[in-house]
């Protein structure tokens, strides 16, 4: 793995010197650079990666990176408006997340711009159940459905949040078709609205993170607010990488139990469905290749230093670097193994 | 009695629910006040005709037409030097100027020497503050 | 137990709340900002100095809005909106000194009253705050939004205003962040790429207080400003003490208005104010003069907006759930430092939460001292001249309108529009004190009503959720009776005048 990314890397960074031999100085990236990244708040995961990578790469590269919470859809105008380079995006999956569920607005990013290296993941994505909840599996969930019995499950319609929820319902329909229509979604907003959702006893299971629902799970059973996780979406690989010790009282030994292969809800192709949130840049269409690379080649030295792999990892972050191609690549895989599960629900 | 109260919400349509409620009762005021206002509406061409007439038009119409190029200016000027934040600075000098000029009463070169002084370290000052200490994006 | 308090932090939290203050002092610049610019200096500073830094930009922030709202009419930050309503006449009539002083005593007595609800009751509070269901919280929204009948002067006029306000927030997408459906509405074929997001909420505030009132000084032809003299005349109404007799009252109910309203997630921070005003004037013996200079009005906006700050850190701190829009970045100081926020934080973490309650403290008092002693020369702000002033203002609203959303352009659009709409609006008798409380609840009035219905299906919810529900349905209707009641007797008055 790590051979082929350093052959990748430097096959692509000699491509590079070789077409362009005397423009040597179109490689550099602006003096000041815009990171405008896919949330709109500056207290969240997102801003929180961005401004890591962005600290790190800004002084590998001695430039200005300033990092700008102006939201998804403005984000990919701003990107989309300037290709030299001076504007720059970071985002997650949710950006073709959204434009799989149709959501008004959201462009293809793999259509019009440049899907770029990855930075990192946030393997925090899971469902929780209430304390008392009568399931303890996901395998008890996808057998409640058969049995006839509604699931709610709170979710943020359009995206990350959804995901899950539609191979949860994916699932439900090759164990046995037609139950899947007993997993509803109860459409809600922020993790505050989800959590609520679960106290007013209008959901069943509801989508939350590690990071913001494991002290909820440590409360005492007798606690109107106590849950339970039952599913963590991320990859085991992932999960591995994370720290030893976990968050809060839920250690990594902990976590994995609650993610596949251990907790298992199929995908169409039998494999476990899985969701890594992962960070990533977006370029502008015609933005210098060269430039590209010169941020890749960045990225690949930063990585390789314990600073920023130790400040990600204890924000809970784990470390993801993938050069452009390979990223690329990766996220197309990623993009169409969704497209089928949400595909599948939607045509019949 | 339930039955009546009874409401069923199809998600992928409750975004227009909430504007046609609101709509409606927007139109119903709207309604009313066409009826106990009705002088005061057909008064209204007699109302805006004096207004232009008392208004300062210089002073309004100079304000509204300086914003809108400042506006349009700033943009494409701070897109030569991007991410700098010189675009605002640029036009706010020229700017706060001449409003300043526009609203003066009694324009001799004694009052204007604090004027241009504003003009030039105002703008700086933010410039430099926000671009620099605060590390916000000026256009 | 208090070897966290070092000079350093001291001093972090005496900064912040200065620097906060200026945030919240300029048009269009919010404590939120400030949070927002200073959060990465946390890191290095580790998580006490840290957060001693940061909520003395919190408190700061809320208190500083004030200034230019009782001085010249324009709200610093939206939840000083009904600081203006009673301020801006006190400092027209060459008392703007009397009414920042009361201004500033009110916030303290809101940022304290709020600190010792957080410090004693936060994990009991926390608990009531999670029997809010979807529809208590539009009553809630609803209450607040009676203070529109309230405020009008002609009350059809106002409440079309109001809804007016409310119709113009739902332009643009149904936002999925809220629960919405993110589908786009209301918006003119065309103008998609401009509209998608809506108006933004702070350029509307201070293109229609801002920039609307600019215009109006211009149309005039730039009527010469007070002198320094009329400040001075202002004198003969010196604040004294006796202001706040037969106050306390109104300062408990607004400050624990605003606190409560801070613990509501999701409704929003310039709520608190704007409910604690209606209050204040529907328990008031004589709602007529508020609006003209009541110092009651000051008192009960600016004690309910910083009843906030205690009250949006219980949520934080008991559930990790931010009360307001500025806690929510607090959540991100504390990830930076490895801490999780959520319903063991104040046991797992006790000397972190004596930190936190003890900054706040020091920033209260810090934000009383700076302000109070900045006053005199906070008040000559008005005498100013206003062909120097003005283009200032201008520029300092561009600023707040593009670097709001981290730098969008089109805010800077928004701000004109509402700016030259504001002007037009005094002309055609829409009143714009109406028009800004409904566009900033109009959101969440929707969110809370539609997904009330979604998820109960009857109208007859809104009656039967739980007695909180009965409560606020007889505080709506006090609101209600005593706005007609107001309008009968004003009424009745130009009647007998004329």
């Amino acid at each position: 793995m790590k051979l082929t990314r350093r052959v990748i890397l430097s096959a692509a960074v000699a491509a590079a010197m070789l077409a362009q031999p005397l423009v040597a100085a179109a490689q550099d990236l602006p003096r000041n650079v815009r990171l405008v990244i896919g949330s709109g708040s500056t207290g969240g995961d997102t801003y929180q990666a961005a401004s890591l990578v962005a600290d790190a790469l800004a002084k590998q590269l001695g430039v200005n990176i300033k990092v700008d919470a102006v939201g998804a859809s403005e984000a990919f105008k701003a990107v989309g408006r300037d290709k030299r380079g001076t504007t720059i995006m970071l985002h997650h999956d949710q950006s073709y997340l959204a434009s799989l569920y149709g959501v008004a607005g959201s462009p293809d990013p793999f259509e019009g711009f440049v899907v770029g290296p990855t930075l990192a993941i946030n393997p925090g994505n899971a469902y929780l159940v209430a304390k008392n909840s009568p399931y303890q599996t996901m395998a008890d969930v996808l057998k409640a459905a058969e049995d006839g019995q509604k699931v709610r499950v709170a979710i943020q319609p359009g995206g990350v949040s959804e995901i899950g929820f539609s191979a949860l319902k994916s699932a439900a329909r090759a164990t046995a078709p037609g139950s899947e229509e007993n997993i509803v979604a109860v459409n809600t907003g922020d993790q505050a609205d989800k959590n609520q959702a679960m106290f007013d006893g209008l959901a069943d299971m509801i989508n939350g993170s590690i990071q913001a629902n494991e002290q909820f799970a440590e409360l005492p059973d007798d606690d109107q607010k106590a849950m339970r996780f039952i599913w963590i979406t991320a990859t085991p690989e992932a999960l591995e990488q994370g720290p030893e010790a976990g968050v809060g009282n839920m250690t990594r030994a902990d976590m994995l139990k609650y993610a596949s292969p251990e907790t298992r809800v199929p995908r169409p192709n039998g494999e476990d469905f899985t969701f890594d949130k992962e960070f990533f840049l977006i370029y502008n269409k015609d933005m210098d290749p060269a430039q590209m690379e010169t941020v890749d080649a960045a990225l690949a030295q930063v990585f390789q230093q314990d600073e920023l792999k130790n400040r990600l990892l204890e924000a809970f972050f784990i470390p993801d670097y993938r050069p452009l191609a390979e990223a690329s690549a990766h996220l197309k895989e990623k993009r169409d193994a969704y497209a089928e599960i949400i595909g599948n629900l939607t045509a019949q | 009695m339930a039955d009546l109260l009874a409401v069923s919400i199809d998600f992928e349509t409750s975004h227009l629910l909430f504007p046609k409620l609101i709509g409606s009762i927007l139109a119903l005021l709207g309604l009313a006040i066409l009826i106990t206002h009705r002088r005061a509406i057909a008064h209204s061409g007699a109302m805006w005709a004096q207004t232009f007439a008392g208004m300062d038009k210089l002073r309004f119409f100079g304000t509204l037409i300086l914003t809108v190029i400042y506006f349009l200016l700033m943009v494409p000027v701070g897109d030569r030097w991007p991410n700098t934040g010189l675009g605002f600075l640029i036009c706010s000098i020229p700017f706060v100027a001449a409003i300043s000029i526009l609203y003066m009463h009694e324009r001799d070169a004694r009052s204007l020497v604090p004027v241009l002084i504003v003009a030039v370290a105002a703008p700086t000052l933010v410039w430099w503050l926000f671009t620099y200490v605060f590390a916000l994006t000026l256009p | 137990m208090f070897e966290f308090i070092t000079p350093m932090y001291v001093f972090l939290i005496f900064s912040g709340t200065l620097v906060g203050i200026i945030f919240g002092a300029i048009p269009g610049m919010t404590a939120t900002m400030a949070v927002a610019v200073c959060l990465p200096l946390t890191y290095s500073l580790g998580l006490d100095n840290g957060l001693a830094l940061l909520l003395g930009l919190y408190v700061g922030g809320i208190s500083g809005g004030l200034v230019p709202a009782i001085l010249l009419g324009i709200p610093g930050t939206p939840s000083s909106i009904t600081t203006t309503f009673d301020g801006y006449p006190m400092a027209q009539r060459g008392e703007g000194e009397k009414a920042l002083r009361i201004g500033i005593v009110a916030s303290l007595v809101g940022g304290l009253i709020s600190l010792a609800a957080l410090f004693f009751f936060a994990p009991a509070l926390a608990e009531f705050a999670i029997k809010f269901s979807y529809v208590e919280k539009f009553l809630i929204i609803l209450f607040a939004l009676t203070v529109m009948a309230a405020l009008s002067e002609d009350m059809l006029m106002g409440i079309f205003s109001g809804f007016l306000g409310i119709f113009i927030s739902l332009i643009g997408v149904y936002d999925v962040t809220n629960g919405g459906n993110g589908e786009f509405r209301l918006i003119p074929p065309g103008t998609e790429y401009w509209l998608e997001g809506g108006f933004s909420l702070l350029p509307v505030l201070i293109g229609l207080f801002g920039l609307a009132t600019i215009l109006e000084a211009a149309e005039a032809g730039m009527p010469k400003g007070q002198s320094l003299k009329d400040i001075e005349v202002g004198a003969h109404s010196r604040f004294s003490r006796s202001v706040f007799k037969g106050q306390i009252g109104n300062l408990v109910r607004s400050s624990g208005i605003g606190t409560f309203v801070g613990i509501l997630p999701g409704v929003g921070g310039s709520a608190a104010s704007i409910l604690s005003y209606t209050a204040t004037k529907t328990a008031s013996k004589n709602p007529e003069s508020f609006g003209k200079g009541n110092p009651a009005g000051i008192m009960a906006s600016e004690s309910g907006n910083n009843g906030l700050t205690g009250g949006a850190m219980v949520p934080l701190l008991s559930l990790g759930i931010p009360g307001d829009a500025t806690t929510a970045l607090l959540i991100g100081a504390f990830t930076l430092q490895g801490i999780q926020v959520g319903p063991l934080f104040i046991g797992n973490n006790p000397g972190t939460w004596s930190s936190i309650v003890i900054a706040m403290l020091i920033a209260n008092i810090a934000m009383f001292a700076i302000m109070y002693f900045a006053i005199r020369w906070l008040a000559m702000v008005v005498a100013i001249p206003k062909h120097i002033l003005f283009p200032v203002i201008l520029m300092m609203c561009v600023i707040g309108a593009y670097t709001i959303n981290y730098g969008i352009m089109f805010d800077v659009w928004t701000l004109l529009i509402f700016g030259v709409a504001g002007w037009l609006f005094t002309k055609i008798g829409i009143e714009v004190a109406p028009f800004i409380i409904g566009f900033i609840l109009g959101p969440a009035a929707e969110i809370y009503f539609v997904k009330s219905l979604e998820s109960f299906g009857t109208l007859s919810i809104f009656f039967t959720k739980s007695w909180i529900a009965v409560l606020l349905w007889v505080l709506i209707a006090g609101s209600v009776a005593g706005s007609v009641m107001l309008a009968r007797r004003k009424a009745a008055m130009k009647e007998a005048e004329g």
